[in-house]
């Protein structure tokens, strides 16, 4: 199949300035350049992409909301990439830079925004000077900074390191760290895209870097070129993260509409030692578990049809769980990785990570109570929708998600007919590792530590 | 105005304002909140008002109501909750907050909070007074089903600075604090640090928690996170009596409440246990200064004269009673004929101020001087003052303030934190003066001039800076606020004549939100000019001393290098005082003890001409009494008719007098009526623990420009400032917040926070004359000797050096003056 996004696959060394110009590069900008704003946005309408930061929002459509009569407008690249599970910006920006630059900078023109900034997470910083030296070649080219292309279109690119937390890569948290402030969402309205909302202030787009890095083929080639790829209302190509119990964990940059029983084994390569599955995260941490029964395992990969089996495709960083993983273990881990990572600038979301870690700390260490499990269903239950992003629905997920499709993976540690057994086996792991929190890393479960350990 | 429903009630109320002020002041319905606080911007982070949202459904294409089967209007309900705070009011807005669903996300956002904070309610200082405790009660689970052995543990002392202490466990993280220091303040030395669960307020300055605002967050904290370096511990919250008074010591007459409590550290009588903001929305909202909040422990000082002295055939002052002492004074003052003056500070109420002025016109005298000698023009404040309704919270868009010669931060911070915000609002704020000053950092204009050329600024305003003129008279209101920093009294009353003509000729007198205003020192400045007080008359007794002189509360020894000089020349000095180790003392005859603001009634006229009244809240001293008691006993061995019982009896005199004060009564004084927020009482939990007020919203006195007579220009008498020459630099007397007054320097918590005497030198001078940064320099001039340490930090313009008043022990000159400077090795 032909990459969109990971051309390396098909050009070798396209992150080289010479050679993405060589093929095609940076025509996607020159096109948009002769076209007006607003054609460029409906071209991007027009190709039905979607965010591929994890909401899935037409981009078209968000670029639209950008008033046209204020003098000021940014764009936000989310690099942040924080999502457990998912590694898929990275490999753009390593392999390809210059098309998320080049897509940037489309969307920079379609808003007439005057800057662009590249957000990417702390630990990204060898990227970041990776970039900024294709920034430079791209300026001393033409391709930005004054008179892009002999245009009369100006536009900076720069890029900005955050200090390592999972909220920045929330939108409106993202605009606060950028501006030096502490990464806590913002109330909206007003969204960034309006006046007063976005990045000091101004109307900003906030595009995640795989979205980007799409805009300039749909430019070159035509929306129904990427239209050839995925579904109606998913079109387009996603790169899937695949990692856990997976033969061939990576990327893979695959039509929208496959099936999880094709990524998983005609392209992961099935799961090691010929074992079953037991769940499957589609959205790394933050999305609901699904079983893996046969109707799961043939539901195209789209944003629809996740909707059908009660989760989201969000960034497509799909986590398989085979039968040898504990799932009230996992779900321990993300909530350990919630409770880290919450802002604590909601009440629910502050206090709840924080409680349901605790008791679900007990519960995997044999002293909780069958009323226990009620309780970190409840307290999940509580947490959401009731806070200003949606960390504390994605920190509610593991536990209520959990607890809906693998009740008995949890009734074995509180039922007390069945505990005496378990506690006979959780009684050396409670004397090494309890005290932190980190129990449950059994010695008869697989060593694989779902992303975000 | 547009209609809401609230619980299916019908009200109107004014387009877009912020739904849970909108439900409380209009339709009586306590929203519950932690973050929210409605000075501030809202935030949305507690989560504890959630409301059932909606809004009445019309057709897109008539615009007509749809109306259900029932013909009632179709309500689109929101699927999630919506958090109140965060929305403001729109037409067909419908709200319910009597649902279960609501109940619950209430009862859960508490049971939330509470699963970190720790059950230390018995010993919390807030408790009694707190909004967490009573929002649990009113919406809370009952019981927890959090283990306690689960409960987190932090640190429950850490310093945020000298004065305020935080319990990191009892902190709720509503962030109100930070918002205050930085949008209200614009201190911004509070933050945040870490997330999630270990989310801590810290402080980012140093020395930390620096602004003069601190006390204040104490007040907003909706738990018992902050509290206070001053009365942490001391006692609970429900043993306190609130008595409303006034800040005692600058212009703007900041609203407070004393907490009094019997004692057994006052020996049982009661006791100043606190000092809160009490509302007063045009003087100082719910704020007030660190100074005000902190500094009340004078009152109780050790050094508080106890009893009448007088000085007998041996020169040794002996203790007596009232009867023998103003028996005493009576027969010195009749032996002395008309030669009498009488010098009164502004810390005395006017009451105070009548009975003196009664007294000595009983002698027949008019020497009436009022001290310190700083500030010229109050009658020009009288004439031309900010109109009756001003209100500095006012002050918007298309309007303008001239802040001239002052450095306002330090002479009224709450006028400083009020204009700054008034900026925010759109005013054109204009600030000029001879050096930086912290206003500048919020002000539109920044100006500058030489020392001692302010007036010649401002006369020449027009020519000089037309843009500026252009700005301030075009604006719709316009008020200027002088200073006398670098100026002679002289020099004072010539900037205030200018600004005087100013306003008058651009028309912007005799309305509310235009006109005068001044840094007066003291609660009390207006006031002593209204009793017939004056500087220039202090003046003339300086330069033909009297043989009599009548001191009352005026620390003339620590205000005046060349007291020691004058005050020799007369021959009987009779001392009304608070401090019984004043180094007049040395000099007095007699010394009578009298009360402060804190342990008798009265009232002050602060720079608006608001007349306030301060209440009796602490036990006396010993025999101390007040000084419009003592001064109308006195009047009556004068033979001025019956000496009054009560200061309100003194007031209605002052009525019958006084023109200004026609028709005050005190009864007037004490008029309330429901203010905007509607904070204290039993809404802790909406804005604080700022007091309702009970005390009176004071009556502003009319100026001239508002009785309808005409009011003229007058020649501007330009003063020429002394230059710096050979060898001689201009020292420039200034005010700062934090000094070792007798008044202050009793409160030791402040100390820390008290500089060390200094001079800002500029760069350029300490070349030449070989000083560095912290090096001891000697000032000396005229009669004035002092040792400080050297600032070179750019605070001074060349050829002056900056001289800070009351850090020093010796007094520095009250006006500006040549001197030399050297470096002590």
């Amino acid at each position: 199949m032909k990459h969109i996004l990971f051309r390396e696959h098909e050009v070798e060394n396209i992150r080289e300035l010479d050679v993405y110009v060589n093929n095609a590069g940076y025509a996607g900008l020159k096109k948009a350049l002769g076209m007006t704003p607003d054609e460029v946005i409906n071209t991007v309408k027009a190709s039905g992409l979607r965010g591929r930061g994890g909401a899935g929002f037409p981009t078209g459509v968000k670029w639209s909301f950008i008033p046209k009569n204020e003098p000021v407008k940014y764009v936000a690249v989310n690099a942040d990439e924080s999502e457990p599970g998912t590694f898929k910006d990275r490999q753009i920006m390593e392999n390809n830079p210059h098309q998320l630059i080049e897509g940037a900078l489309i969307c920079a023109y379609a808003i007439q925004a005057k800057a662009v900034y590249i957000y990417l997470r702390g630990e990204f910083w060898d990227l970041a000077t990776q970039l900024d030296q294709c920034i430079e070649e791209a300026r001393k080219a033409g391709y930005l900074g004054q008179n892009i292309l002999g245009s009369t279109y100006s536009c900076e690119v720069y890029t900005h390191l955050g200090a390592g937390a999972y909220i920045c890569g929330e939108e409106s948290a993202l605009l606060n760290s950028l501006e030096g402030k502490l990464g806590q969402p913002r109330v909206r309205p007003p969204f960034p895209a309006q006046k007063g909302g976005g990045l000091y202030g101004e109307p900003t787009v906030v595009n995640n870097v795989e979205t980007l890095a799409n805009v300039p083929f749909i430019l070159y080639e035509g929306p129904e070129a990427f239209r050839a790829f995925g579904t109606e209302k998913s079109p387009g190509t996603k790169v899937f993260c695949v990692s856990g119990n997976v033969v061939k964990p990576g990327n893979y940059e695959l039509p929208l509409g496959i099936t999880f029983r094709e990524l998983i084994y005609d392209h992961a390569g099935g799961i090691p030692d010929g074992r079953g599955i037991k769940g499957i995260l589609p959205s790394g941490a933050s999305g609901p578990i699904v079983p893996a029964t046969d109707e799961v395992l043939d539901t195209p990969l789209t944003y629809e049809d996740m909707d059908k089996i009660g989760t989201v495709l969000g960034s497509a960083s799909v986590i398989v769980l085979d039968d040898s993983i504990d799932i009230a273990w996992a779900a321990s881990k993300m909530a350990k990785f919630f409770k880290h990572e919450s802002c604590g600038k909601c009440t629910p979301c502050r206090e709840g990570t924080y409680w349901i870690d605790k008791v679900l700390d007990r519960i995997i260490t044999g002293d909780g109570a069958p009323s226990d499990v009620d309780l970190i269903l409840n307290v999940a239950k509580n947490m959401q929708g009731v806070t200003l992003c949606a960390l504390g629905d994605f920190a509610a997920n593991p536990i209520i998600a959990t607890i809906k499709h693998f009740p008995d993976e949890f009734k074995r540690y509180v039922d007390p007919a069945l505990k005496q057994e378990k506690k006979a086996v959780a009684a050396p792991k409670r004397a090494g590792g309890a005290a932190q929190g980190r129990a449950g890393r059994g010695t008869e479960k697989t060593g694989l530590v779902p992303a975000g350990d | 105005m547009v209609k809401i429903y609230i619980d299916d009630r019908e009200y109107d109320v004014p387009a877009g304002m912020n739904l849970v002020d909108a439900a409380k002041w209009h339709a009586d319905n306590d929203i519950p909140v932690f973050c929210y606080h409605p000075k501030m911007e809202p935030v949305g982070m507690c989560r504890m008002c959630l409301v059932q949202q909606g809004a009445i459904e019309k057709d897109r294409a008539t615009g007509e109501v749809v109306l259900d089967e029932h013909g009632q209007p179709k309500v689109r309900w929101m699927p999630k909750l919506q958090t109140a705070c965060t929305q403001r009011v729109t037409d067909g807005m419908v709200i319910r907050t009597n649902t279960a669903e609501v109940d619950q996300a209430r009862q859960n956002v508490i049971e939330f909070l509470l699963t970190s904070h720790p059950l230390d309610c018995p010993i919390c200082d807030k408790g009694g007074e707190c909004p967490l405790q009573n929002l649990t009660m009113e919406h809370g689970p009952g019981m927890s089903r959090m283990q306690f052995q689960d409960k987190q543990h932090l640190d429950k002392h850490v310093p945020l600075g000298d004065l305020i202490y935080l319990d990191e466990e009892r902190c709720i993280q509503c962030a109100r604090c930070v918002r205050f220091q930085d949008e209200l303040v614009g201190d911004d030395v509070l933050a945040f640090h870490e997330r999630g669960r270990r989310l801590q307020i810290i402080t980012n300055s140093n020395p930390g928690f620096d602004t003069y605002f601190s006390g204040n967050t104490t007040d907003i904290c909706p738990v018992g996170a902050l509290t206070t370096a001053d009365f942490r511990f001391g006692a609970r919250p429900w043993e306190l009596t609130e008595v409303p008074s006034i800040d005692p010591f600058d212009a703007a007459g900041s609203n407070i409440s004393l907490s009094i409590r019997l004692d057994r550290d006052f020996g049982g009588k009661a006791m100043i246990k606190r000092v809160m903001p009490r509302q007063n929305e045009s003087v100082n909202e719910i704020w007030i200064s660190d100074k005000a909040r902190f500094g009340h422990h004078f009152t109780r000082s050790e050094n508080r004269a106890q009893s009448p002295m007088i000085r007998n055939a041996n020169g040794q002052l002996m203790q007596t009673t009232w009867e023998e002492a103003l028996k005493s004074v009576a027969s010195i003052l009749k032996a002395a004929g008309k030669d009498v003056a009488a010098i009164a500070g502004s810390q005395m109420s006017n009451e105070d101020l009548w009975a003196l002025r009664e007294v000595m016109s009983a002698v027949g005298s008019t020497r009436l001087g009022a001290w310190p000698i700083t500030h010229a023009g109050a009658d020009l404040v009288a004439q031309v003052g900010v109109g009756v309704g001003s209100n500095l919270g006012d002050l918007g868009k298309g309007d303008a303030v001239l802040i001239i010669a002052s450095d306002l931060e330090e002479e009224v911070p709450i006028w400083r934190l009020r204009l700054k915000l008034a900026k925010e609002r759109g005013v054109f704020l204009a600030v000029a003066n001879a050096r930086h000053t912290r206003m500048e950092d919020f002000a539109t204009a920044c100006l500058r001039y030489d020392y001692g050329m302010a007036a010649h600024f401002l006369s020449n305003l027009r020519a000089e800076n037309p843009d500026l003129a252009q700005q301030l008279a075009q604006a719709n209101n316009l008020i200027i606020l002088t200073g006398a920093e670098g100026l002679s009294l002289d020099g004072s009353r010539a900037l205030m004549q200018a600004a005087a003509n100013f306003l008058i000729e651009t028309g912007h007198v005799g309305k509310p939100n235009n006109g005068l205003l001044s840094t007066f020192p003291g609660p009390n400045g207006m006031g002593q000019y209204y009793m017939g007080f004056t500087p220039e008359n202090t003046q003339d007794i300086m330069i033909n001393p009297p043989k009599v002189l009548i001191v009352a509360q005026a620390d003339l020894y620590h205000d005046d290098p060349s007291a020691s000089q004058w005050v020799h020349e007369v021959e009987t000095v009779i001392n009304l005082t608070l401090f019984a180790d004043e180094t007049l003392s040395h000099e007095a005859h007699t010394i009578l003890p009298i009360q402060s603001f804190a342990e008798r009634d009265g009232t002050f006229t602060n720079g608006e001409r608001r007349v306030q009244r301060f209440y009796t809240a602490q036990g006396p001293i010993a025999d101390a009494l007040p000084a419009w008691q003592v001064l109308s006993r006195l009047g009556e061995k004068l033979g001025r008719g019956k000496a009054k019982l009560s200061a309100a009896t003194v007031m209605a005199d002052i009525a019958k007098n006084v023109p200004a004060f026609a028709g005050v009564t005190y009864k007037e004084i004490s008029n309330v009526k429901r203010q905007f927020p509607d904070v204290g009482g039993r809404d802790l939990y909406y804005g604080g623990t700022a007091y309702q007020n009970r005390g009176g919203l004071g009556v502003q006195l009319k100026t001239t420009a508002e009785s309808g007579e005409a009011i003229n220009t007058a020649p501007v008498e330009l003063v020429n400032a002394p230059r710096s020459q050979a060898g001689q630099m201009l020292i420039v007397p200034t005010t700062v917040l934090y000094n070792r007054e007798r008044t202050f320097l009793p409160s030791a918590l402040m100390h820390p926070r008290v500089m060390m005497p200094y001079a800002e030198i500029n760069s350029a001078d300490a070349a030449k004359l070989g000083i560095k940064s912290g090096d001891v320099v000697e000032i000396v001039a005229d009669t004035m000797r002092v040792r400080v340490k050297a600032h070179v930090n750019g605070g001074a313009p060349e050829g002056s050096i900056v001289l800070p008043r009351h850090l020093t022990t010796e007094a520095v000159p009250m006006t500006m003056t040549l001197g030399r400077v050297s470096k002590v090795d």
